[in-house]
C-alpha cells in the first residue's frame, strides 16, 4: 500500500494573528480555533501523544468550546496560561487564547497580538478545508468581558505566504430593550459556539454588526497534494511580502 | 492645405470628441458644412438646419441648443456682473467699511471699464496668446461680433495647452497681488484682508457665466470652465494692476507715512508673450492633429488590416482620439523608427484585457482609508445602455449605425372615397402597368426569336453540306431541337395570347370608363387612353405571317408523320404476332378437325383489330388542310392579323376633371370628403415608433407625396421595420389604415444606391359612405340593376427606399458582421446564442452550429473557442441529436467519467452517503483518498439494512411476532427520524445566539431587575467563588473520550448477608429455621439466632459495587457488612454510536448503566491445614447479589440522578439471606423495614453536562375542537405560571402524529380472562396479577425509539400489539384495567427516580390511596418513604384533569382528594363543562392465547444460546454443565413464576441440597419480561457468573418462559455455579 503513494496529503499552516483594527475598543484579546471537515484531522505531534496519555488532567480543563465569556474568564483566572496548556494538550496550536493587548500610541492605533498559529492537518479530501475562526473579546465600560468580534477565513489554498484581513462582526440584540439590558449587564449576545461563523447554516436568523478587522499571516506548506491529484495552483512566487519557499513537490 | 481650412477642421474634430452625442449627427457633414451651419445658426435657425436636427431622433442625451438662447442670456447675465459683491462687506469690520467700500468702488469701476472694453471688440487677452497667422484672416472673414467670439473661443481651445501652462503661473501671481495695495495699519487687518479672499471669489463666480456665454458657441461647457479661469486670471491681473494703481494713488493721497516704511514696487511681471516664447523653445508640445497614415507606415506600404484578412484582432482599448494623436505625434518626433506602429498604421496595442464588469466584489483592505470609501461621490447620471441581446453598441466604440428610410409617397389603389370611375381608373392604371411591364420584357418577341433560331439550327443540321457529323448524333440533335421547337412554340402562343387579351381588357376597361363618364356626365379622373396605331407593311407582314403558318404546318405535319410511323411500327408488330397465333390456331384445328365452319368466323374476328391501323396510312393530303385550318384559326385568335396595325395603348393624365360646379351633389360631397382626409406614416422600428411623416392631405388622385428621408440611428439590430399608414378625417381621430412591412436592406444597399420600391398594402377596413364614394369592403356594382357586384378593400402602395447610410468617410454605417437578418454580432456571448435560437437550441447542436455559421462567429476569437470546439465536435461525424429535453444540457461536459464509473467508485459512494446523512456513514471520518483503500465491508451493513428493510428477520428475534413488531417500530422510527432530521436544519435564534432574557419584573425569583441590578455591585472576581451551575455543552463538537459518566456510589442498605450454609458448616437444621423466620418476617425472633450464629466481628458480607457501561467495568473497593458505605466515584468513558455526538444520536443511545453488587468471598484454597501458618492461599469468588439498571437516556435527560434506589435482588439468592441487624440500628431502621429489599444511594451524572435535545418544534395538527385546544393552552400556561416545574399534561401526540386530548385515553378496558379467573376470590391478588401482567410488557422508552421527539402515546390495543411502550402506555393500560375492575383510578403524572417525569397510577382503596408503578408492578402506600414517585404534577381521570396546586408536591404530603378545588385545579369546571369526549381506546381488548408450543421452543432456544454465550465468555476455561442441577432448576422455575418470585428460597434450597449433595453452590434466578434476546444476554453477562475461574467449577442454567395472553412472556433464567466440596 505504501508503495502506491501517499494516501493523505498534509497541510501545514503557521503564521500569526498579527494585529487588529478595532476603532472603538481597547484592551482586547483574541481566541482562535480551526473548523474543518470530517476528512480532516490535525496530525499529532509527538508531544500530543504524551498529553493524551495523561488525559485525566485535562479533563476538568477540557471543554474546547466555551460558550459564555463569564465561564471562559473564570477559566482564564484559574489557569492564566490557558493558551500554552492548550498547546501542549493538542497537536500543534489548534486553538489558543492570546494575551490582552492595548492600542498602540501612534496614529495607527493598532492592536498587536503577534499570536502564533502553528498546526498541521492531514486529509484525504479537500472538502471541508480548514477555516480559522477568530473571536475577539475585551472589557466593556463596566469591566465585563464581552465579545468584540467574530470572524472566519479559510486557510489559504496555495502554498506560500499569505496575508488575510478578516472583517469582524458581533451578533446584534433582538430588541432595543435587550440591547440596553445586555449593555447594562455586560451580557452581550454571543454565538453559542464561535464555530457558527464558519458555517452557513442557520445564519439567516441572526443580525450582526461590523466591528473591525483582524489581520492574519499564514505560511502554508502542502505535501502530496499534487500526488493525490489536487492542483492548488502555482505558488505565489512573486509575492512581494516575503520569500516564499519553493513548493516542495516531489517530481 | 489652406491654414484656415485646417484650423476649422481641428475645431470640428474637437467638437466631435467633446460632445459625442451631438457630434454623431454632424459627423457625416463635411467640415465646411459644419462651419457654415454654425455661422447660420447664430442669427436664426434655418429650416434646412432644422430637418437634420429632427432626424436625430435616436439621439439620447440633451443636445446643447444654446445657439438661439445665447444672445438673450448674454444680456441677462450681464446684469449681475455690475452688482457690488456683498459677502466681503458683511465680514469686514465696520470701521474700515467705508474705506474698503470706496476701494471696491474703484475696483469695480476699473473692472467694468475693462469688461466693457473687452466686450467691445477689444480682445484684451489676445495679444497674450500665441498669435497664429490665421487669426488675421479670420478677423477679416468674420464680420460680426458674435462670430468673432466664436473664433476666439476656438482659439482658446487651440491654445488650451498653453493656457494651462500659464495657469499655474497666474495662480501663483494672484497670491502676491493683494500685497500691492499697502498701508493698512494692523497686522490683523492685513491678515483678514488676505485670508478673507473677498475679491477672487465673487470674481470667479461672476466670470463663470461669462465663460459659459462664450462657450455656448462651442457647446462644451466643461472645456470652457476649465480653460476660462486662466484667461480670466490674466485679465484680472491686468485689472488688479490697474485698480492697484488707482488704489495707490488713493492711498498716497490719504497717507504718505505708509510709503515711508514700505517700498512699493510693481510686481515682477514677465510678459506672457516672452514666457510663451521661451517655453516654446524649451518645451516640446506634440500636436494633437491626426497623423496621416502614410507617415506612420514605411514608404509605399499600404496599411494592412488583419481583420480584413480574417485574422482575429481583439478590440483595442479605448483611448481618446486626442491622446492617441498626441502620442502618435510624439512617437513620430521622438523615435522616428516607426517601431511603435503596426501594419495598420495604428499604435500597437494588445486587445483590451479588461472586462466591462467586475467579476469579484471589492475586498476591503485595511490600507485604504475607510473614510475615503464611505465618502459619497457625486457622479453624473450615466445613460442607461440597453443591453438587450441584439445590442450592437456593446464593446464597439463606434456603435452608431444609421438606416436611411426614404418615404417618397403613397398611392391608393383603392380607397373608400373612390368613385366608380376611380375604381375603373385604378383598374385601368393597373392593367396599363401590367402592359408596360409585359411590354418591357416582351417575352413573345423573345420566344419568337428563339423559335426562329431553333428552326435555323434544324435547317443547318439537315443540310447535307456538313456531312462530317455522324448520322445518329445529328439525328439526335435534330430530335432535340424539334422537341424544343414544339415547346417554345407553345410558350410563344400562350404569351402572344396573353398579350392580346391584356390589350383587349385595357380597351374594354377604357370603354367602360368612357361610358361611365358619359353616363354620369362628369369626369373624375384625368386618365386618358390613347391607342396608337402603328402602320405595318401589308405585304411583308402577310408574307411573314404566311411563312410562319407554313412553317408551323410543316412542323405539325412532320410531327403527325412521326406519330404515324410509330403507329405503323406497332401495327406491324401486332400483325406479325397475330399471324403466328393464326398459324398455331390452324394447326390446332387440323388436328382436331372440328367446327370447320366456325373458322372463317374466327378469322374474320381475329385480324380485325390488327387490320384497322393499316387504314390511316395515307391521310396526308386530307389532313394537311385540316392542320392548316387549325393553325390558321389559332393564329387568328392569338395573333395580330396580317396587315392589321399594331395597337400601342398609351395612358396619359391629359384629361380634364370636371370642376365641382358642374358635378352632382353626391360627387361634390365625395370630393369634399377626400379633401378633408390627410395621411401620415409612422415609422416603427423594432416595434417602437421612431418617427412619423408630416401629415399630408389626400390628393384628388389619391396620391400622397411625402418625400421625406428618415435617418434612423440605431443601436439595436433591426428586427422589423414597419410603416403604419394613418388617415385623419377632418379633425376627428386618426385611424390606422394599414401596416406596411419593409424588408431590412442588405448590407450592399447603401444610400444613393437604393432603388425606390413600391410595397403594397391593404387593409380589411369596412367603410360605407353616404356619397359617391364606393366605400371599402362593401359591395357595389357598375350596372344599373346592381348585378355583377364587386367588393374592394382599401389598398395601396408605398414607394420607399431603405438603405444604410454612409458615414463621413465613406464607410457605410452598417452593424458589422450582421448581414443576415437572423445573424447577430460576432462576439455574442452564450446568453445571446440562447436568445437567438432559444434555450432549447443549445441542446440541439445542429441549430447551434447553424446559428454560429449564420452569425459568422469569428472562429479565431478566443472568446468563442469553446463554442467553436463544441460545434466542431457536434458537426463532425455523427452528430448526436437527442430527442429529449435536458435540464442541464452541459452536464455532460462536466462529467469527467461516465455515470457507471462514478457509481462504481466506492469513494464517491461513501461521500454521497455521508452527505445524505445515512446513519452508518454520518460520522465517517477520513474517507480514504483512493478507492482501493476502501474496504468492501464498509458497505456491508448498510446494504444489508437496505436489503432487510422489507424482509422480516427471524434470526435475531426468536419470536416471529416480536420480529414483526420490531420491524414496524424500526420503520416508524426511521420515518420519525427523517422528519426530525429535516426539522434539525431549521434554526432558531436561540440555537445560534446566547442572549440574556429580558429580566421579567413581574415574576418572582432572580429575574427581578432590581435583584440583577444588585448583582452588579457584587465583586467581579470574588476571592471565594461560589458554586455555580455547570456549563452545558452542546453535543455537536464532541469527540470520543470527551464524555464521561460519573457514578458516585455512596452507600447501600440491607445487603443480603451470607448464610452459614449447610454445605459449609454442615448445619442443615438452620436452613429450615431461617426459612420459617423469614416467612414470619419477625425481626425480634430473628436477631438472637444471628447473634449466636455469628461471632461478633465476623464478616457477614463483603460487598463491592461494580458498574458496567458499554462493556467498561469499574468497581469500588470492598466494604464490609450489610450496610456498607463506599463513597467512591467511578468514571466510565462514553462512546457514542458511530462516533456521532449529535443530540439525536445521543438520545438514541440504548445502553444501560448496570450497577451490580457483589459479595467478595474469600475461599481458602489450602489443601493442607498444616501449611496454614505459613502462607495465605485464598481464592476470591464474587457472588452476585443484585443490580440496579439505569438507562443512559435517563441520565442524559435528567443530567444527574441522585437518590436511593431499590436494588433488584433476585427472589432467590442461594446462600444469602436478608439480615435484619436491628440490634444495632433499630431506631432508624424501623421506618425502612416497612418495605423489604435492599437499597443503594447513588449519584450519577455526565461530565460535561450535555444539553439534552429539545423536542421538535413542530406543531402537530389535531382533530380536537379548536375551543378545547385553546382551553388547553390557557390551562397549561396558567399552571406553568404558578408551578413551572410541575408536570401538566392536557394533550398528547398519538402514534400518527396528531394531538389528542389526554382523557380520551382513559376508559375501562377488560383485563385478560385468565388473569381474572386465576384468583377470583381475592380482588387484591387479582389487582397484583393484573399489575404484574402489565409490567411484563417490555419497556421501551419513547425517547429511544423516537429520538428527540415528544412523547407519543399509543392506545392500549396498539400497545399490546407492539408489546413495547414506556411509562405512559403501561400506566394507561393499568389504569384502564383498574377502572374496569371497578376501582377508582387515576393516571398520575409526576416525577420519580430514576425515571424522571413519568406516569404512575393512583388507586383509591377504602381508606387509603395506593400508588402503582406500572412498569414494575409494585405498589406503594401513600406514605411509603421508599416510593420512587417523588412529586405529583397532575391527575388524569377519564373525564377530567386536576392540576396539583398544593404547596407541596411530594405524595407523602399532599391530599389526593380531587374534589377540593383549593387543592386541585380542574380542567373542566362549571365554566367549561366536560363535553363528553369519545375515547380513542377500543371497545374492548381481544386477547389471543399464546401458543404454548412456541413458547416452549423459544425457551429451549434461549437456553441453548445462553449456554453458548457463557462458554464464549470463558474462552480460557473449560465450561462444564451440571445436568442434575440444571434439571432441578428447571423444575423449580415454574414454581417461582407461580409465586411471583417470593418466599420460596429455603424450600428450594433444601431441595437442591438433597439432589446435589456436597456442592458449594451460588446462583440466582433472573426474571425479565421478554422483548428480545439481547437484554437477556446482557443481564446474564452483568451478573458475572461466568467469571468464576475455579478449575473444577460446574454451571447450571435453566430457562423458563411462562406465556401470558397476547404473547406477553415472562422469562426466568436460573444461573448457578457449583463447586464440589472436598
Amino acid at each position: 500500500m505504501a508503495a502506491a503513494g501517499p494516501s493523505v496529503f498534509l497541510l501545514m499552516v503557521n503564521g500569526q494573528v498579527e494585529s487588529a483594527q478595532f476603532p472603538e475598543y481597547d484592551d482586547l484579546y483574541c481566541k482562535y480555533c480551526f473548523v474543518y471537515g470530517q476528512d480532516w484531522a490535525p496530525t499529532a505531534l509527538p508531544l500530543a501523544s504524551v498529553s493524551r496519555a495523561d488525559g485525566g488532567a485535562g479533563a476538568e480543563e477540557g471543554p474546547r468550546t466555551v460558550t459564555r465569556t463569564e465561564e471562559r474568564r473564570q477559566h482564564g483566572d484559574k489557569a492564566r496560561p490557558w493558551g500554552w496548556r492548550q498547546a501542549l494538550a493538542f497537536p500543534g496550536l489548534e486553538e489558543g487564547i492570546s494575551q490582552i493587548t492595548s492600542k498602540s500610541q501612534d496614529v495607527r492605533r493598532a492592536l498587536v497580538w503577534n499570536f502564533p498559529i502553528d498546526v498541521t492537518f492531514k486529509s484525504t479530501n479537500p472538502y471541508g478545508w480548514p477555516q480559522i475562526v477568530l473571536s475577539v473579546y475585551g472589557p466593556d465600560v463596566f469591566g465585563n468581558d464581552v465579545v468584540r468580534g467574530y470572524g472566519a477565513v479559510h486557510v489559504p489554498f496555495s502554498p506560500g505566504r499569505h496575508k488575510r484581513t478578516v472583517p469582524m462582526f458581533v451578533p446584534e440584540s433582538t430588541s432595543k430593550l435587550q440591547k440596553f439590558t445586555s449593555w447594562f449587564m455586560g451580557r452581550r449576545p454571543e454565538y453559542t459556539d464561535p464555530k457558527v461563523v464558519a458555517q452557513g447554516e442557520g445564519r439567516e436568523v441572526t443580525r450582526v454588526r461590523s466591528q473591525g478587522f483582524v489581520t492574519l499571516l499564514f505560511n502554508v506548506v502542502t505535501k502530496d497534494m499534487r500526488k493525490l491529484g489536487y492542483d492548488t495552483g502555482p505558488p505565489d512566487t512573486q509575492g512581494a511580502s516575503g520569500p516564499s519557499p519553493q513548493q516542495g513537490l516531489p517530481p | 492645405m489652406n491654414p484656415k481650412e485646417e484650423k476649422v477642421k481641428i475645431i470640428t474634430e474637437e467638437f466631435i470628441e467633446n460632445d459625442k452625442d451631438a457630434g454623431v449627427g454632424r459627423q457625416k457633414k463635411t467640415p465646411k458644412v459644419a462651419r457654415q451651419k454654425r455661422k447660420k445658426r447664430l442669427p436664426t435657425t434655418g429650416p434646412e438646419e432644422m430637418v437634420p436636427e429632427n432626424l436625430h431622433f435616436n439621439q439620447q442625451g440633451p443636445v446643447p441648443e444654446d445657439s438661439d438662447t445665447r444672445p438673450l442670456s448674454m444680456t441677462s447675465r450681464r446684469g449681475p456682473r455690475s452688482l457690488p459683491p456683498i459677502p466681503s462687506a458683511s465680514r469686514t469690520g465696520f470701521a474700515e467699511f467705508s474705506m474698503r467700500e470706496r476701494m471696491r468702488e474703484k475696483l469695480q469701476a476699473a473692472r467694468s471699464k475693462a469688461e466693457s472694453t473687452l466686450l467691445q471688440e477689444i480682445p484684451t487677452p489676445r495679444p497674450r496668446r500665441l498669435q497664429s497667422p490665421s487669426e488675421k484672416e479670420m478677423e477679416t472673414e468674420f464680420g460680426t461680433e458674435a462670430d468673432e467670439e466664436v473664433q476666439r473661443t476656438q482659439k482658446e481651445d487651440d491654445s488650451q495647452s498653453y493656457s494651462r501652462v500659464k495657469f499655474c503661473d497666474s495662480v501663483r501671481k494672484i497670491k502676491p497681488k493683494p500685497v500691492v495695495p499697502p498701508g493698512f495699519p494692523s497686522a490683523e487687518e492685513a491678515y483678514n484682508f488676505f485670508t478673507f479672499n473677498f475679491d477672487p471669489e465673487p470674481e470667479e463666480s461672476e466670470e463663470k457665466p461669462k465663460a459659459k456665454n462664450r462657450d455656448g458657441m462651442n457647446q462644451e461647457e466643461e472645456e470652457g470652465e476649465e480653460e476660462e479661469p486662466p484667461v480670466q486670471e490674466h485679465k484680472m491681473d491686468e485689472e488688479e494692476l490697474l485698480s492697484a494703481k488707482d488704489d495707490e494713488d488713493f492711498l498716497l493721497g490719504l497717507d504718505h507715512a505708509a510709503e515711508d516704511f514700505v517700498v512699493v514696487r510693481p510686481a515682477d511681471y514677465e510678459s506672457v508673450h516672452v514666457r510663451l516664447q521661451m517655453e516654446k523653445e524649451l518645451l516640446f508640445v506634440p500636436s494633437r492633429l491626426t497623423v496621416p497614415t502614410y507617415k506612420k507606415l514605411p514608404e509605399n506600404v499600404q496599411p494592412r488590416f488583419l481583420e480584413d484578412e480574417g485574422l482575429y484582432a481583439g478590440a483595442r482599448p479605448e483611448v481618446p482620439r486626442a491622446c492617441q494623436n498626441i502620442m502618435e505625434n510624439r512617437l513620430l518626433t521622438q523615435e522616428p523608427g516607426r517601431k511603435w506602429f503596426g501594419d495598420d498604421g495604428k499604435i500597437l496595442a494588445l486587445p483590451n484585457p479588461t472586462k466591462g464588469f467586475p467579476s469579484r466584489p471589492p475586498v476591503l483592505t485595511r490600507e485604504q482609508d475607510i473614510k475615503a470609501e464611505l465618502e459619497t461621490l457625486y457622479k453624473k447620471a450615466v445613460k442607461y445602455v440597453h443591453r438587450s441581446q441584439h445590442m450592437i453598441g456593446s464593446g464597439d466604440p463606434s456603435g452608431n449605425f444609421q438606416l436611411d428610410i426614404d418615404i417618397s409617397g403613397l398611392i391608393f389603389t383603392h380607397h373608400p372615397c373612390f368613385s366608380r370611375e376611380h375604381v375603373l381608373a385604378a383598374k385601368l392604371a393597373q392593367l396599363y402597368d401590367q402592359y408596360l411591364a409585359r411590354h418591357q420584357r416582351n417575352k413573345a418577341k423573345f420566344l419568337t426569336d428563339k423559335l426562329q433560331a431553333l428552326r435555323n439550327a434544324v435547317q443547318t443540321e439537315l443540310n447535307p453540306a456538313k456531312p462530317h457529323k455522324s448520322l445518329d448524333t445529328t439525328q439526335k440533335a435534330i430530335n432535340e431541337y424539334k422537341s424544343e421547337i414544339r415547346q417554345t412554340r407553345k410558350l410563344r402562343d400562350a404569351e402572344q395570347e396573353k398579350d392580346r387579351t391584356l390589350l383587349k381588357t385595357i380597351i374594354k376597361v377604357w370603354k367602360e370608363m368612357k361610358s361611365l363618364r358619359e353616363f354620369q356626365r362628369f369626369t373624375n379622373t384625368p386618365l386618358k387612353l390613347v391607342l396608337r396605331k402603328e402602320k405595318v407593311d401589308q405585304k411583308t407582314d402577310e408574307e411573314a405571317y404566311e411563312a410562319e403558318i407554313q412553317a408551323e404546318i410543316s412542323e405539325l405535319l412532320e410531327e403527325l408523320m412521326e406519330e404515324y410511323e410509330r403507329k405503323m411500327e406497332g401495327y406491324r408488330a401486332s400483325y406479325q404476332q397475330w399471324k403466328a397465333w393464326k398459324k398455331a390456331q390452324r394447326a390446332k384445328k387440323k388436328k382436331k378437325k372440328q367446327a370447320v365452319e366456325e373458322h372463317p368466323d374466327e378469322e374474320m374476328e381475329e385480324p380485325y383489330p390488327g387490320e384497322e391501323p393499316v387504314k390511316p396510312v395515307p391521310p396526308e393530303p386530307t389532313d394537311r388542310a385540316l392542320v392548316e385550318q387549325q393553325v390558321r384559326e389559332r393564329a387568328a385568335w392569338s395573333r395580330r392579323r396580317p396587315g392589321e396595325p399594331t395597337l400601342v395603348p398609351e395612358l396619359s393624365l391629359a384629361g380634364s376633371v370636371t370642376p365641382n360646379e358642374q358635378c352632382p351633389r353626391a360627387e361634390v360631397l365625395r370630393r369634399e370628403d377626400v379633401k378633408r382626409r390627410s395621411i401620415y406614416l409612422k415609422v416603427i422600428f423594432n416595434d417602437k415608433e421612431v418617427s412619423r411623416t408630416d401629415s399630408r392631405p389626400l390628393g384628388a388622385d389619391f396620391r400622397v407625396h411625402f418625400g421625406q428621408i428618415f435617418n434612423l440611428q440605431i443601436f439595436n439590430w433591426p428586427e422589423s421595420l414597419t410603416l403604419q399608414v394613418y388617415e385623419t378625417i377632418g379633425h376627428s381621430g386618426t385611424t390606422l389604415l394599414a401596416e406596411v412591412f419593409l424588408p431590412i436592406p442588405e448590407t450592399t444597399i447603401v444610400t444613393g444606391r437604393a432603388p425606390i420600391e413600391e410595397v403594397e398594402f391593404s387593409s380589411n377596413q369596412h367603410v360605407t359612405l353616404d356619397h359617391e364614394g364606393v366605400g371599402s369592403g362593401v359591395p357595389f356594382s357598375f350596372e344599373a340593376d346592381g348585378s355583377n357586384q364587386l367588393i374592394l378593400m382599401t389598398s395601396g402602395k408605398v414607394s420607399n427606399g431603405v438603405a444604410w447610410a454612409i458615414g463621413e468617410n465613406g464607410i457605410p454605417l452598417i452593424p458589422p458582421l450582421s448581414q443576415q437578418n437572423i445573424g447577430f454580432r460576432s462576439a455574442l456571448k452564450r446568453a445571446d446564442a440562447i436568445s437567438s435560437i432559444g434555450t432549447s437550441g443549445l441542446t440541439d447542436l445542429k441549430k447551434l452550429a447553424k446559428w454560429a455559421a449564420e452569425s459568422k462567429l469569428d472562429p479565431n476569437d478566443p472568446n468563442n473557442a469553446p463554442l467553436m470546439q463544441l460545434i466542431s465536435v457536434a458537426t463532425s461525424g455523427e452528430s448526436y441529436v437527442p430527442d429529449f429535453f435536458r435540464l442541464e444540457q452541459l452536464q455532460q461536459e462536466f462529467n469527467f467519467v461516465s455515470d457507471e464509473e462514478l457509481n462504481r467508485s466506492k469513494r464517491f459512494r461513501l461521500l454521497c452517503l455521508r452527505s445524505q446523512e445515512v446513519p452508518e456513514f454520518r460520522n465517517y471520518k477520513q474517507i480514504p483518498a483512493y478507492d482501493r483503500e476502501i474496504m468492501e465491508k464498509v458497505f456491508q451493513d448498510y446494504e444489508k439494512r437496505l436489503r432487510d428493510r422489507n424482509v422480516i428477520e427471524t434470526k435475531d428475534h426468536i419470536d416471529t411476532h416480536r420480529a414483526i413488531v420490531a420491524k414496524y417500530l424500526q420503520q416508524v422510527r426511521e420515518s420519525v427520524i427523517n422528519r426530525f432530521l429535516i426539522a434539525k436544519h431549521h434554526f432558531l435564534l436561540s440555537d445560534l445566539i446566547v442572549e440574556e432574557e429580558v429580566p421579567n419584573i413581574s415574576s418572582e425569583g432572580s429575574g427581578i431587575l432590581g435583584l440583577s441590578l444588585f448583582k452588579l455591585a457584587e465583586q467581579k472576581r470574588p476571592l471565594r467563588p461560589r458554586r455555580k451551575g455547570r456549563k452545558k455543552v452542546t453535543a455537536q463538537n464532541l469527540s470520543d473520550g470527551d464524555i464521561k459518566v460519573l457514578v458516585n456510589i455512596i452507600r447501600a442498605y440491607d445487603i443480603p448477608v451470607r448464610k452459614p450454609t449447610a454445605s459449609k458448616f454442615q448445619q442443615p437444621s438452620r436452613s429450615s429455621r431461617t426459612f420459617s423466620e423469614k416467612r414470619a418476617a419477625s425481626p425480634t425472633t430473628h436477631s438472637p439466632t444471628h447473634s449466636t450464629d455469628y461471632p461478633l466481628g465476623q464478616v457477614l458480607v463483603r460487598p463491592f459495587v461494580e458498574v458496567s457501561f458499554q462493556r467498561t467495568i469499574c468497581h469500588t473497593t470492598t466494604a464490609e457488612g450489610p450496610n456498607p458505605s463506599w463513597n467512591e466515584e467511578l468514571e466510565l468513558p462514553f462512546r457514542a454510536p458511530n462516533g456521532d455526538y449529535s443530540t439525536t444520536s445521543l438520545q438514541s443511545v440504548r445502553d444501560d448503566v448496570f450497577i451490580n453488587i457483589f459479595d467478595e468471598v474469600l475461599n481458602d484454597v489450602l489443601e493442607d491445614d498444616r501449611e496454614r501458618g505459613r502462607g495465605i492461599h485464598t481464592h476470591i469468588e464474587r457472588h452476585w447479589l443484585g443490580s440496579v439498571k439505569i438507562p443512559f437516556s435517563t441520565i442524559y435527560f435528567q443530567a444527574k440522578i441522585d437518590g436511593t434506589f431499590k436494588i433488584d435482588i433476585p427472589p432467590v439468592l442461594l446462600g444469602y439471606s436478608k439480615e435484619r441487624n436491628l440490634i444495632i440500628e433499630r431506631s432508624f431502621d424501623s421506618v425502612r423495614s416497612l418495605s423489604e429489599g435492599s437499597y443503594i444511594t447513588l449519584f450519577i451524572t455526565i461530565e460535561p453536562q450535555l444539553v439534552p435535545g429539545e423536542s421538535v418544534r413542530e406543531k402537530f395538527d389535531s382533530q380536537e375542537d379548536e375551543k378545547l385546544l385553546q382551553a388547553t393552552a390557557k390551562f397549561q400556561t396558567e399552571c406553568a405560571l404558578k408551578f413551572p416545574h410541575r408536570q401538566c399534561l392536557t394533550t398528547v401526540t398519538d402514534i400518527s402524529g396528531k394531538t389528542v386530548f389526554v382523557t380520551r385515553y382513559l376508559k375501562p378496558l377488560n383485563p385478560p380472562r385468565e388473569l381474572l379467573d386465576a384468583c377470583p376470590n381475592s380482588p387484591q391478588a387479582m389487582e397484583e396479577l393484573v399489575a404484574r401482567y402489565v409490567s411484563l410488557i417490555p419497556f421501551l422508552p419513547d425517547t429511544v425509539s423516537f429520538a428527540g421527539i415528544c412523547d407519543m402515546w399509543s392506545t392500549s390495543d396498539q400497545f399490546l400489539d407492539l408489546l413495547a411502550g414506556d411509562e405512559e402506555e403501561h400506566a394507561v393500560l393499568l389504569c384502564n384495567y383498574f377502572l374496569s375492575l371497578g376501582k377508582k383510578a387515576w393516571l398520575m403524572m409526576g416525577s420519580a427516580i430514576p425515571e424522571g417525569p413519568t406516569a404512575y397510577v393512583l388507586t383509591r382503596e377504602q381508606s387509603h390511596y395506593l400508588i402503582w408503578n406500572p412498569c414494575t408492578g409494585h405498589f406503594y402506600g401513600q406514605f411509603d418513604t421508599f416510593c420512587p414517585l417523588k412529586s405529583v404534577g397532575c391527575l388524569i381521570g377519564p373525564d377530567n384533569i386536576w392540576f396539583n396546586i398544593q404547596r407541596y408536591d411530594s405524595p407523602l404530603r399532599i391530599n389526593f382528594d380531587v374534589t377540593k378545588p383549593k387543592l386541585w385545579k380542574s380542567f373542566f369546571s362549571r365554566s367549561l363543562p366536560y363535553p363528553g369526549l369519545s375515547s380513542v381506546q377500543p371497545e374492548e381488548l381481544i386477547y389471543q392465547r399464546t401458543d404454548k408450543a412456541a413458547a416452549a421452543e423459544l425457551q429451549d432456544r434461549i437456553e441453548k444460546i445462553l449456554k453458548e454465550k457463557i462458554m464464549d465468555w470463558r474462552p480460557r476455561h473449560l465450561t462444564r454443565w451440571n445436568r442434575y442441577c440444571t434439571s432441578a432448576l428447571r423444575h423449580f422455575l415454574p414454581v417461582l413464576e407461580r409465586n411471583q418470585g417470593e418466599d420460596i428460597e429455603d424450600d428450594h434450597r433444601a431441595e437442591l441440597l438433597k439432589q446435589l449433595g456436597d456442592y458449594r453452590f451460588s446462583g440466582f434466578p433472573l426474571h425479565m419480561p421478554y422483548s428480545e434476546l439481547k437484554p437477556l444476554i446482557e443481564a446474564v453477562y452483568s451478573t458475572g457468573v461466568h467469571n468464576i475461574d475455579v478449575p473444577n467449577v460446574e454451571f447450571a442454567l435453566a430457562v423458563y418462559i411462562h406465556p401470558y395472553p397476547k404473547n406477553v412472556l415472562s422469562v426466568w433464567i436460573y444461573v448457578a455455579s457449583l463447586i464440589r466440596n472436598r
